[in-house]
């Protein structure tokens, strides 16, 4: 069996365009998920360090569920049970079906909330790895809540959580690939869909993977540098 | 609140729980064995490289496509079909379980290097200096050291492992995700069904949360403050 | 007359391009405490580590009882074999104490007759409560060693070491990761495994301690050994300039 690699290019038989649109797809779903799940993830952080017994209790009620349930399935009911929701909606306001909701929306919402949930857990982390005196230091000299969390906790935080923050855009990443249930076009449902018509099924699984492997490690060499450079003026080693 | 049909759905959907479990458990059992040996390649040169390159991929690529690749790619080769693995490598399940196997296996001999980094020089030394084999060593200190330091993380890896058993519903296997997809199709009454779902993913989760709690209380007590 | 516990001959022992141990020629008879003294970075702990084969020489032989290596820089699968054995006739104590974090006190103490010597459990533990009294530690048998002193822990070292029978034990600057407060306890046990006629060769840098307690004292410099004697004459007449100068410098305490 020969695997025509043309069917990669970007000639007249290949599909080197669709998929890079897709990838590009992929990267949109991801930098959306992943921007909700830091607002989700800080508010939530922030609910369970500072937050009185009710907003605690349902902050960590909402970090064991959507940890405790499969990405796949949040997908279905944001999916499904979102158009059965809109679709109940619609009829009851009296407009004319179908009703549809994007797979983009869908996928990004899923995912953002799932994010949420393990970014607020690294933000957690960062934030209880900050010494007590830096803040206390910060007080002392009379900065306001607001003063203190812009110049003291947040740029400490951030070296603690940049190496579980990539972690997360890694999972995110890969998560995106699930949303290809509801149809949307990023890369795994291109691949799939490419794979049918040509029936390459390897070629373009490899393709696939390959298409991931380059933005995680592209990703990840980011994340170093990130890291790297927030490190500037820490002391290296342990504590 | 429809009670009857959310007790008829929670039966139907339970139908797949066996599956589910069995898929969790054969994948991490598999995936455990095969971590254990991709640590010990770590200790040769070759090996190493070849450990680090199967992480790197099994980490950097989604599962889906794992899944994919092994139900749909490899039945593209015709060296593949005239094997003597065809009747298993074309049944859904064995495709799906192989899959699950080698992704755990990336993840976990991570979490077990971890572990193994984690144990004290002095530790090992103080076994080697009272005449303990290197066998014994390893048996009586490192890796009961390196399971402990380690067992946070993989309580973390048990769980994923339960949730990705719901991506095999994909290729058409029906465990609850799948039964679930199946239901929402005939009775659009996609809200419920999948909560349903949800809740008995959650429960799973939450008896392993507690049973990995109460491991990790009963094998180093002096984590959590007792003094003795 | 008293038979040879350890022989140490002509042992040398490089790191990279640094030859810490020169040629070094020790002797240690049963009943024997010897000192082992110098600065740092003149071999003490290295020559210590050698005779357990916890650092394998370059050259030389060291015997432990009737068992004999002479090392080239590696040990061959024999030579494995013999260094194993000598080990379980020696005791040998950290100066991180390198107590086993996941075993109890007890288990600590008992975890080599068990598992290295093959002794009965009754037999291992009974042995264990009466080394544990010896170091004054009995009722924190089932405590786990993070919860114990730095001094607590040496001492529950030091009874790991006893319970295995050695023929000499081996004590690398015992106190020296300790603070000043709990550095006594630890030497009072040094002191009476000492008065009962323990044979020990104890590298430290307590010299009063070392002055008082020992029956030798040699002291070590650049990898060599420099003077060996009684430690009257080491302490008090010693013959090499550098030596003089060395306890010149670190002792200040009062004759």
């Amino acid at each position: 069996m020969q695997a025509d690699l043309t069917l990669l290019g970007f000639g007249p038989e290949g599909w080197g365009h669709v998929l890079l649109r897709a990838g590009l797809m992929t990267l949109a779903v991801s930098v959306c998920a992943f921007a909700l799940g830091l607002v989700l993830g800080t508010l939530v952080a922030w609910a369970r360090i500072a937050g009185g017994r009710m907003t605690r209790a349902l902050a960590e009620g909402y970090t064991v569920v959507l940890r405790g349930v499969p990405d796949l399935l949040v997908i279905y009911l944001f999916y499904f049970g979102g158009r059965q929701v809109v679709t109940t909606i619609g009829t009851a306001l009296g407009f004319e079906g179908p009703f549809d909701i994007s797979g983009f929306v869908a996928g990004m919402l899923a995912i953002g909330l799932i994010s949420g949930a393990s970014q607020s857990e690294v933000l957690r982390g960062a934030y209880q790895a900050i010494p007590r005196g830096t803040i206390e230091a910060g007080r002392v000299v009379g900065m306001t809540r607001w003063t203190l969390f812009r110049r003291v906790i947040a740029p400490q935080a951030m070296t603690t959580a940049i190496p579980g923050m990539g972690n997360q855009w890694q999972s995110v990443i890969k998560e995106s690939a699930l949303v290809s249930v509801t149809g949307l076009v990023e890369t795994m449902r291109q691949v799939s869909v490419a794979a049918g018509s040509t029936q390459e099924h390897f070629l373009f699984y490899a393709a696939g993977a390959g298409i991931y492997l380059a933005i995680t490690t592209l990703s990840d060499i980011l994340f170093r540098i990130a890291e790297k450079r927030s490190l500037r003026g820490h002391v290296q080693g342990g504590v | 609140m429809d009670i009857p049909f959310l007790r008829d759905i929670l039966g139907q959907l339970l139908v797949g729980l066996p599956l589910t479990l069995n898929l969790a458990v054969l994948s991490l059992l598999g995936g455990g064995g095969l971590a254990l040996i991709l640590n010990l390649l770590r200790l040769s040169r070759v090996g190493s490289v070849f450990a680090s390159a199967y992480v790197f991929v099994f980490r950097g690529t989604p599962l889906l496509i794992q899944i994919f690749m092994i139900y749909y790619g490899l039945a593209s080769f015709g060296f593949v079909r005239q094997s003597v693995l065809w009747p298993f490598l074309r049944e859904p399940y064995w495709c799906g379980l192989l899959a699950l196997v080698l992704n755990d296996a990336a993840y976990t001999s991570e979490i077990l290097r971890g572990g193994l980094r984690a144990v004290p020089k002095g530790a090992v030394e103080a076994g080697r200096v009272s005449g303990m084999t290197r066998a014994t060593v390893l048996r009586r200190v490192i890796l009961p050291i390196a399971a402990r330091q380690a067992l946070p993380a993989y309580g973390n890896e048990v769980i994923s492992m339960l949730k990705a058993t719901a991506l095999v519903s994909t290729i058409t296997l029906m465990e609850v995700t799948g039964i679930a997809r199946a239901e929402v199709s005939s009775t659009y009454r996609a809200v419920e069904i999948f909560l349903c779902a949800a809740a008995i993913y959650l429960a799973l989760s939450l008896v392993i949360t507690r049973a990995i709690g109460w491991l990790e209380r009963w094998l180093s007590p002096y984590n959590f403050g007792k003094t003795q | 007359m008293t038979r040879t516990a350890i022989k140490i001959e002509s042992l040398r022992k490089r790191f990279g391009a640094n030859e810490v141990l020169r040629g070094i020629d020790l002797e240690a008879r049963d009943g024997d405490v010897i000192s082992l003294i110098g600065a740092s970075g003149s071999g003490k702990s290295t020559l210590l580590r050698c005779i357990p084969m916890l650092e394998v020489p370059d050259a030389g032989t060291v015997t432990v009882g009737e068992d004999s290596i002479t090392a080239d820089g590696r040990l061959g699968r024999v030579q494995q074999d013999t260094a194993r054995r000598m080990r379980r006739h020696l005791g040998f104590v950290f100066q991180n104490f390198n107590l086993w974090p996941h075993r109890t006190v007890l288990q600590n103490v008992i975890e080599a007759p068990l598992h290295v010597q093959k002794r009965p459990r009754a037999e291992a533990v009974d042995e264990a409560m009466a080394l544990l009294e010896k170091v004054g530690l009995t009722e924190k048998r089932d405590a786990w060693p993070v919860h114990l002193s730095g001094g607590q822990q040496q001492r529950v070292a030091i009874a790991r070491a006893l319970a295995q029978h050695p023929r000499a034990i081996l004590f690398d600057e015992p106190t020296s990761a300790l603070d000043p407060e709990l550095v006594g306890e630890v030497l009072k046990v040094i002191r009476s495994l000492a008065d009962e006629g323990r044979t020990m060769i104890i590298v430290t840098h307590e010299m009063g301690f070392a002055r008082d307690v020992s029956s030798r004292t040699v002291f070590l410099h650049q990898g060599l050994v420099e003077e060996d004697g009684t430690p009257e004459q080491v302490f008090g007449n010693p013959a090499s300039d550098r030596c003089r100068a060395f306890i010149g410098s670190h002792f200040t305490r009062n004759r």
